[in-house]
């Protein structure tokens, strides 16, 4: 055991949001963070953001839906200790921890085509990847559960070893949080997943962070032609500084369905479509306006109940274009996110414009406010010093 | 005792002029095709009127055979063919009587977007309307006439090959050399370049991939074939007909599933045992949208794609799970495998010389025009793969030059 020598090997108690039940608002309460077990580490968080994911599972009644749970995986921390067998990362190490395993090691991780580590495969689970136990209680002894093995919502966090990635310290840290999740899930899709090409044209569905984020990363790509869809007309001109050419609203399309409007527009279809959001009938829409011949059509959205998607099998046939789907916008986490911090220090990627708004860990439950209320995209939640 | 294809023309004479000919006409869905005289009109600009040697049936054919609107008939049905120029409209060049051809349904007119980019072979300019047109490609009119009633006879996929003449759009029309024996060229013009090229082309099988295949008809054969020529490890067969294990063997079969032997499983769970996670690739090649959604849950997760080859004909919705869908997968149709027609049956001819690419064993079955008929039987009864059906005084040119 490796670490800070006043608390290495010692479980740690400290402040963090807890959701004691669905649609609960979350409470700060102190709890206990075990130290590292082998294969982890232990992380004190500088700063976390909250993803419509979190929002999600504080609601959520069935499961993979569980209670109480510290949610949050969007963050930067320093690592405070590290357990056996840990190598690559010491002590007084800035990372960002993630929710993809990447080994290195395994077929898929050697794989250009697959981000999804088979060594420890994504499931979404209350306990850590490597054996189905906690490191968090509370006062009362009873078990917290994690939220996508990261729980970013606490001074104090675990990890295990193939999830993280180390981020210079130099770098600003309200930044590289928002590589661990949504603005790297949305520039990946565009780069990663689709392969945008110059000169293109791109639809999105959905312009919240990731759908933002998509259209920033076919913006890198070259693409020409960025059409955005949503039901909030603020959001043409937000995305306007990443790169959105174009809008479409559902609701003001009249007769036509958003499919028709971006078929006329597009003579024929976009290139590339985006459906961030997560509903069935827009996955289907987004499918319909897509290209044929060469098209795709990215899925990164996943409605709760899981809906089944539907489509035309004579338009999937004859269209002969792709539909596919990808998590973490299809990211290999080690490789890519230090590909994407030096975009941002070259001025490449845009990352600032994602921080709309910042507050301190006490008023936790504003940043969920403004989230629902659409009035911001990343609120940036910093612990105390 | 050298053949060559001029010895296939006929006289010069007919050039400009109607031609009376025979075909295998069908009145009503469903019903036996009727082999009667038939007037075939000279080709109009950028058409080629071809005299056909062979042509074979394809399940294509019978689901048209058996569409129920009335405006469809009649209608010279066949898709799959060899043919001979006869004569040749205006503003065609590049193709002289005599050539031998191979008709396509899928377009190519090497010119638009679509047919200039490497990544697509839907011919934007003609594509769609062939498939739907009832007349020729460019006008709408048809070319046939009821050689006794003088009633229109309308034309299919701008092919129309169940007859001994038929007119054709150059885009149609795929030039093919002496040195591959007709009758295994028939077989490129449709079926097993949309197997092959379905691996090939439109999935790109690596070698050492797992592939699994439901149906096993010419197409899901054509396919196996496909990835093993690509080196795929494992390839999978899924179908009702436990004998097409033993035929696909000599295309490549490593395994067979059943799936009214597998008991509760699903063929899906199965395929994911036998590859430890899911195929690499998954190829549906029946037209059933419940078969596609069962091929796609057969792929493995992070990079399994699923080529859908079939046509769902009664309009049922591929239904798939977003959750699958997330974790990497991939799915796509494919229209003639992937293949740009003008391009690539040339490479498919050269492999078959080179003997990488193996077509004999998909001709089961020959019959004359007369007895057309009998290979539709043969197909309903799951006997033939491709069964030839030979127009008169042809068959003497399967010897190749």
């Amino acid at each position: 055991m490796n670490g800070n020598s006043s608390t290495a090997g010692k479980p740690i108690r400290c402040k963090a949001a807890i959701c004691r039940k669905a649609g609960d608002r979350l409470v700060i309460e102190e709890v206990i963070v075990a130290p590292p077990s082998r294969h982890e580490l232990r992380i004190k968080i500088i700063c976390t953001a909250l993803c419509q994911s979190d929002v999600i599972f504080s609601k959520l009644v069935d499961p993979p839906a569980i209670y109480p749970r510290i949610l949050g995986h969007e963050a930067i921390g320093v690592v405070e200790s590290i357990g056996e067998d840990v190598t690559g990362v010491k002590p007084g190490d800035t990372v960002i921890p993630t929710f993809m395993s990447d080994c290195g090691d395994c077929a898929d991780c050697h794989s250009e085509k697959s981000n999804l580590c088979s060594t420890l495969p994504f499931n979404i689970t209350p306990y850590m990847p490597r054996e189905d136990k906690t490191r968090f209680t509370d006062l009362n002894g009873n078990p917290l559960y994690h939220l996508f093995y990261i729980s970013s919502f606490s001074e104090y966090t675990v990890v295990d070893k193939n999830y993280f990635v180390k981020i210079d310290p130099s770098f600003p840290p309200d930044r590289a949080c928002l590589l661990s999740c949504g603005v790297a899930t949305g520039v990946g899709a565009a780069w990663r997943t689709a392969e945008v090409e110059p000169g293109t044209t791109v639809a999105v569905f959905g312009l919240g962070t990731i759908g933002l984020a998509a259209a920033e990363g076919a913006r890198l790509c070259g693409a020409k032609r960025i059409i955005g869809v949503d039901v909030n007309p603020d959001k043409f001109e937000m995305g306007k500084k990443f790169g959105l050419t174009d809008f479409v609203n559902p609701k003001t399309c009249g007769d036509k369905s958003v499919s028709e409007v971006i078929l006329e527009m597009t003579n024929g279809g976009a290139d590339y479509c985006f459906e961030c959001v997560g509903m069935a009938s827009l996955v289907e829409e987004a499918f319909a306006c897509c290209r044929h011949g060469w098209g795709k059509t990215v899925v990164l959205g996943v409605d709760k109940p899981g809906t089944p998607l539907k489509f035309s099998s004579t338009d999937v046939l004859r269209g002969h274009k792709i539909l596919t789907g990808a998590l973490y916008g299809g990211l290999k986490a080690k490789r890519d996110v230090p590909i994407l911090c030096k975009r941002y220090l070259d001025k490449e990627l845009q990352l600032d414009e994602f921080v709309t708004h910042s507050v301190k860990f006490e008023e936790i439950n504003k940043a969920f406010d403004l989230l629902e209320e659409g009035k911001s995209l990343r609120c940036v939640i910093w612990m105390d010093k | 005792m050298e053949k060559n294809t001029q010895e296939a023309t006929p006289p010069t004479t007919t050039a400009g002029k109607i031609i009376r000919c025979k075909a295998a006409i069908c009145r009503n869905p469903g019903e036996a095709l009727v082999v009667e005289e038939i007037e075939v009109e000279p080709p109009k600009a950028w058409e080629v009127r071809l005299k056909i040697l062979c042509t074979s049936l394809c399940h294509s054919d019978v689901t048209f055979w058996n569409m129920k609107p009335r405006e469809l008939f009649p209608r010279i049905l066949g898709h799959e063919a060899v043919g001979v120029v006869e004569s040749v409209g205006e503003k065609v060049e590049g193709w002289r009587e005599g050539e031998r051809a191979l008709p396509v349904f899928a377009a190519d007119c090497e010119d638009c977007r679509d047919c200039r980019s490497a990544k697509s072979n839907i011919c934007a300019s003609f594509g769609r309307r062939g498939m739907v047109g009832l007349g020729m490609l460019r006008d709408g009119t048809s070319r046939f006439r009821d050689g006794s009633t003088g009633e229109v006879l309308h034309h299919f996929l701008g092919v129309s090959s169940f007859s001994e003449y038929t007119v054709v759009d150059v885009v149609n029309l795929v030039k093919i050399g002496v040195d591959i024996p007709v009758d295994k060229a028939c077989l490129l013009s449709c079926g097993v370049s949309t197997g092959v090229g379905a691996a090939w082309k439109a999935a790109e099988v690596e070698e050492g991939s797992t592939v699994a295949i439901f149906g096993l008809g010419a197409v899901g054969l054509a396919v196996a074939e496909g990835a093993r020529m690509r080196g795929a490890s494992k390839i999978i067969g899924v179908d009702l007909n436990a004998d097409k294990f033993e035929l696909g063997k000599q295309f490549g079969l490593t395994d067979f599933i059943n799936p009214t032997t597998i008991g509760d499983k699903r063929v899906s769970e199965v395929i994911k045992e036998m590859t430890h996670g899911g195929a690499d690739y998954c190829f549906e090649c029946i037209g059933l949208a419940s078969l596609m959604a069962e091929a796609f849950s057969s792929s493995r997760e992070g990079w399994g794609k699923t080529v859908i080859v079939g046509i769902e004909m009664h309009g049922a919705p591929l239904v798939v799970s977003p959750y699958e869908i997330i974790r990497g997968r991939s799915i796509c149709g494919t229209y003639f495998g992937g293949l740009k027609p003008k391009t690539h049956i040339s490479l498919l001819v050269k492999k078959y010389l080179d003997k990488e690419l193996n077509l004999d064993p998909f001709i089961t079955h020959e019959v004359g025009l007369k007895d057309i008929n009998r290979a539709f039987e043969l197909l309903a009864e799951g006997q033939s793969l491709r069964c030839l059906i030979w127009m008169d005084g042809c068959k003497q040119l399967t010897v190749p030059a």
